[in-house]
């Protein structure tokens, strides 16, 4: 079903938040490197997840990508098209082909809006002139969310939060795009919410061939929801792979204690835990070498000097990891 | 084997508005036994954070206690005064909270929001004290702790305030800790740091834990036994195995099934459909009813608590004989 037709490709992007210091605060002292050179392509109707903790800059990622923050560095092409270079009138028309669902469905929607407005608004940023037209396309929109019609008529304080994620998926959805990024949409839903809304997301990637940028923290939902994926660390990729592959023999060791982190599925499952000690440490301030080797169990001393890069060990499967440079080196 | 600590009779907590009781948590009773944990699981609103505030009287303004009884040893939590809940409060009970950054003064150093705690509580001097925070500074695992003794709760990340929290709650020997979503805003890493540190504490100062969650797979790794609650009521109360082997309410199944597994790969996951319903606007009979697979006519009628073959207890029409 998938057709393996690139539709976004991204290259070395990179977003430095300054920091001001200074006597005036108007010199830059230093950079917050929230996202430090990442690469991947996303094919046409899938799903690329983008896993890892908080402060990891998963979600700087999501939003660089599509210029709601400008990249530092780097490019991103949107079916061929380089758009970091575009004028900010011709990136607006093109939001219409990409567009973001939020995590906090309280926070992104305007509480004095009605819902119906919300919804229409897009089209209205996108030209379209023909209220009935726009009317239409509303209610359609609406109906393929499971928004009846009578709530068109209400405010956002009225609905439950998994509704207000319906609300929010039809917003981006109804400008008709290709593709949607969708940053941590179900973190603030109860399980049996969350449930319901990722279906619905299933649906209509299904019927409208929609591709996702999934964005989550939770490896369990990821693990179900999307094709590829991609784990972040401290602002960049270190594994990049299917998700079987992932799941099933992760390589790098941030990846293995991560997964190993997960509850437990059931009481009685043995589970071997590879502790991590020590906490994320400071985007404005990474460790040398490899970032994540002041708390890694497998350290070399090269790690501590040399940054590896992202190497293919295996099909679809890159990881960045000296153990597999090493490895490959040996067996030369 | 298992000696009861603490038992919850009926408790009923509400909100009165012109005399009209709406409850929220609506008549519960369980027990927790000594040196178990004790999970109780259910989805926003379910009333399981009531119920923990009510054990440590803590109820929000505006909330009241309408009905029921806590016992502790002799102890009868109703008839509390002030002065009996700032007793109970950190040395029988202790709790700690979901996000550990608001439960902490941010204007004042760590060390003193230790030393405050042990100081209400025993009678020792101020130098005995500094002695015992840096000591529980020690076992919940904090690097450097004479200097974090000093240091502010922003200097630290969230796993290490949530270590903070821990090490206050658990500074006066509590006999019960009460831990209300201890690692919701916490990354897994953390999460499995934090809960391997309750675990380990739990045994060395022979507590009992009661654990408020909404995530299966953390009561899977930390409970013995688990309450599952929904709009205010027990619905079913079984033993951590049975209730993952064999849960028995629709809607115990329905939470189950909705979790995506890491172990199989299906292209839907089930949902239960709805949402739960309002306080104050509670179907009559099951309030499950609404959005169970299973409703029949008997349904509008308030179910039986029953208990099964297996000795966990399940409130549905579909176990009555």
């Amino acid at each position: 079903m998938h057709k393996q037709e690139e539709l976004l490709r991204v290259e070395n992007i990179k977003k430095y938040f300054p920091i001001k210091g200074g006597v005036f605060g108007n010199k830059t002292v230093q950079y917050v490197k929230a996202v430090d050179g990442i690469s991947f392509t996303v094919n046409q109707g899938e799903t690329f997840g983008i896993v890892g903790e908080s402060g990891c800059g998963k979600s700087t990622a999501g939003r660089t990508i599509m210029r709601m923050l400008e990249p530092t560095e780097g490019t991103v092409y949107f079916q061929g098209q380089d758009i970091t270079k575009l004028a900010n009138d011709d990136m607006r028309k093109l939001r219409k082909d990409i567009q973001i669902v939020f995590q906090d469905p309280f926070a992104s929607l305007n509480p004095r809006m009605r819902v119906y407005k919300i919804i229409e608004e897009p089209l209205i940023n996108f030209g379209v002139t023909d209220q009935a037209e726009r009317h239409r396309r509303v209610l359609e929109v609406a109906d393929q969310v499971g928004i009846s019609q009578a709530q068109l008529k209400r405010l956002p304080h009225e609905f439950s939060g998994g509704q207000r994620q319906r609300i929010g998926i039809a917003r981006a959805l109804i400008s008709k795009p290709k593709l949607i990024i969708a940053d941590e949409p179900v973190s603030a839903l109860d399980v049996s919410i969350q449930s319901q809304v990722l279906n619905l997301m299933k649906d209509l990637q299904k019927e409208f061939g929609l591709t996702y940028i999934f964005i989550s923290h939770d490896l369990s939902v990821v693990k179900h929801f999307c094709d590829r994926i991609g784990v972040m660390y401290l602002g960049k990729m270190v594994e990049i792979s299917a998700k079987d592959d992932l799941y099933d023999d992760p390589k790098h060791p941030y990846a293995k204690a991560l997964l190993s982190a997960l509850p437990k599925a059931h009481p009685l499952q043995e589970k071997e835990r590879i502790m991590l000690t020590g906490d994320v440490p400071s985007p404005s301030n990474p460790p040398s070498g490899c970032t994540f080797h002041p708390r890694c169990p497998s350290c070399m001393d090269a790690c501590k000097t040399v940054e590896p890069i992202l190497q293919p060990i295996g099909q679809n499967h890159i990881v960045s990891c000296h153990l597999y440079t090493a490895e490959e080196a040996k067996s030369r | 084997m298992s000696r009861k600590l603490l038992e919850v009779d009926n408790l009923q907590v509400g909100i009165s508005d012109d005399g009209v009781r709406t409850p929220i948590v609506n008549g519960i009773s369980f027990q927790l036994n000594k040196g178990e944990t004790l999970g109780i699981v259910g989805e926003s609103g379910c009333g399981k954070s009531m119920t923990s505030l009510s054990l440590m009287g803590l109820l929000p303004p505006g909330v009241e206690w309408q009905d029921g009884d806590i016992h502790l040893h002799n102890l009868h939590f109703k008839d509390f005064k002030k002065k009996d809940w700032r007793k109970t409060r950190g040395k029988k009970l202790s709790m700690i909270f979901q996000e550990p950054m608001s439960s902490l003064n941010p204007v004042y150093p760590i060390g003193k929001q230790i030393i405050e705690m042990i100081l209400n509580h025993e009678k020792i001097s101020k130098k005995q004290a500094r002695q015992r925070a840096l000591q529980m500074l020690q076992l919940v695992g904090i690097p450097r702790p004479e200097q974090v003794l000093d240091e502010y709760p922003h200097q630290l990340s969230g796993g290490m305030r949530q270590r903070v929290m821990i090490a206050i709650a658990l500074s006066c020997n509590p006999e019960i800790l009460i831990a209300d979503e201890p690692t919701t805003a916490l990354d897994v890493t953390i999460q499995a740091q934090i809960l391997e540190l309750m675990k380990k504490l739990q045994v060395q100062m022979d507590m009992s834990i009661i654990l408020i969650t909404h995530d299966l797979g953390v009561v899977a790794e930390m409970c013995d036994r688990v309450i599952v609650m929904y709009a205010g009521e027990i619905i079913e109360e079984s033993t951590i195995v049975e209730l993952f082997d064999n849960p028995k309410h629709p809607y115990t199944k329905g939470l189950l099934e909705s979790l995506p597994d890491i172990n199989e790969q299906k292209e839907y996951l089930s949902s239960i459909p709805g949402m739960v319903p309002a306080p104050g606007d509670m179907p009559k009979g099951c309030r499950f009813a609404p959005r169970c697979s299973r409703v029949h006519d008997r349904c509008s009628q308030q179910p039986p608590l029953v208990t099964t073959e297996s000795g966990s207890k399940v409130q549905c029409w579909l176990f009555e004989d």
